[in-house]
């Protein structure tokens, strides 16, 4: 008898857990670095709201509103949209590689993300892998005035799956970046 | 007869006088500075309680002049909406290991639980801890002028502080100074 109910506490136990967890939706931006040569480890754990709601309230130079000036010259006449809606549309594949020997660099489009890795072969030694859901691109939102809204973008993150976004590691440093 | 009436309303009154001083006191907020310092050889221990509300009223005695003198900068009220608008999302936002830093020196930690910011560094010389209501911060941060130095800030975040240690500070001399809130 003891056991039977021990069981079904059990149970309703695990039924109700996703339950008790479905309420919580923060998504987290985490940062952890690691340098080598001092031996220092720092992680950041922060709300995705909380980034939001810095962002949208600094007003810096180049920085206002969570909009970055791009700051490019008058001359350059880049149609950021139309290189996006390029790129999103274009098939699986490798887009840019480069071999030389200061480093490799590598950018591919796989399963609606687009990644970057960059090796170096020199120096720091560093490898960079820098992961770019596509999604994320409907959400590079740029002003007439060369500005991008990085706000919108991060906002953008709320709602892709949990993974890494950025990870370097080198002789030196090791960092991730990832959203969960 | 009215002898003994008499004296049993005295004994009321001073029943009362003493239930109600008490009441008074335990619901005052207390604060207890709590210092230890190694003079000579020598350890010395001051504790000194005193009720919020006194320092508060003293704080009134402070000559405006004095306060208008430390003048902040501009640059600090530019960055009012930022700074409100985080405190006010930190508080917002669920509880959590914020930050944690290991060096070879020091370890830092900051975790938000609940209406608190709980700082933790341990330091080759000195270990600190220290427990912040983000409520009283906000609330201190709303009622500034943003213009002059307003001590009415500190009794704002030192009356939202929770019960028990609000700051600790003990370096490896032996000095240890807290501040705890009773």
């Amino acid at each position: 008898m003891k056991r039977k109910v021990l069981v079904l506490v059990a149970l309703a136990a695990l039924l109700a857990a996703p339950a008790a967890f479905a309420g919580d939706e923060t998504r987290w931006i985490n940062v952890h670095v690691t340098e080598n040569s001092s031996n220092t480890n720092v992680e950041v754990h922060l709300p995705l709201n909380l980034v939001l709601t810095v962002l949208r309230n600094v007003d810096v130079e180049n920085f206002h509103g969570g909009h970055v000036d791009l700051d490019l010259d008058e001359d350059m006449d880049i149609n950021f949209p139309e290189i996006i809606a390029a790129v999103k549309d274009a098939p699986d594949g490798k887009f840019v590689t480069v071999t030389s020997d200061e480093a490799d660099v590598n950018v591919h489009k796989q399963g609606g993300t687009l990644f970057v890795t960059v090796n170096q072969k020199e120096d720091e030694m560093a490898k960079v892998e820098v992961t770019v859901p596509l999604e994320l691109m409907d959400a590079l939102s740029f002003g007439e005035e060369n500005t991008l809204d990085v706000a919108a973008l991060l906002q953008s993150l709320d709602s892709l799956p949990n993974g890494d976004l950025v990870t370097v590691t080198s002789n030196e440093a090791n960092v991730r970046v990832w959203i969960e | 007869m009215s002898g003994q009436r008499g004296m049993s309303t005295l004994g009321a009154v001073l029943l009362a006088g003493t239930a109600g001083l008490l009441t008074a006191t335990l619901m005052m907020d207390w604060m207890v500075v709590d210092v230890h310092v190694v003079e000579d050889d020598t350890p010395i221990h001051i504790k000194v309680p005193f009720p919020l509300v006194v320092a508060d009223i003293a704080a009134g005695f402070i000559p405006d002049e004095l306060l208008e003198e430390a003048v902040i900068p501009p640059e600090v009220k530019a960055q009012k909406e930022l700074v409100l608008a985080t405190v006010a999302a930190l508080l917002d936002s669920p509880d959590t290991h914020l930050v944690k830093v290991r060096t070879e020196d020091a370890n830092v930690d900051i975790f938000k639980e609940g209406d608190t910011l709980r700082i933790l560094v341990d330091a080759d010389d000195a270990v600190v801890r220290c427990n912040i209501p983000i409520d009283g911060v906000l609330a201190a941060l709303e009622n500034w002028d943003w213009k002059t130095v307003d001590p009415q800030m500190i009794f704002d975040v030192l009356h939202a502080a929770e019960n028990g240690e609000f700051v600790t500070v003990a370096t490896d001399d032996g000095v240890r100074v807290a501040i705890k809130m009773w």
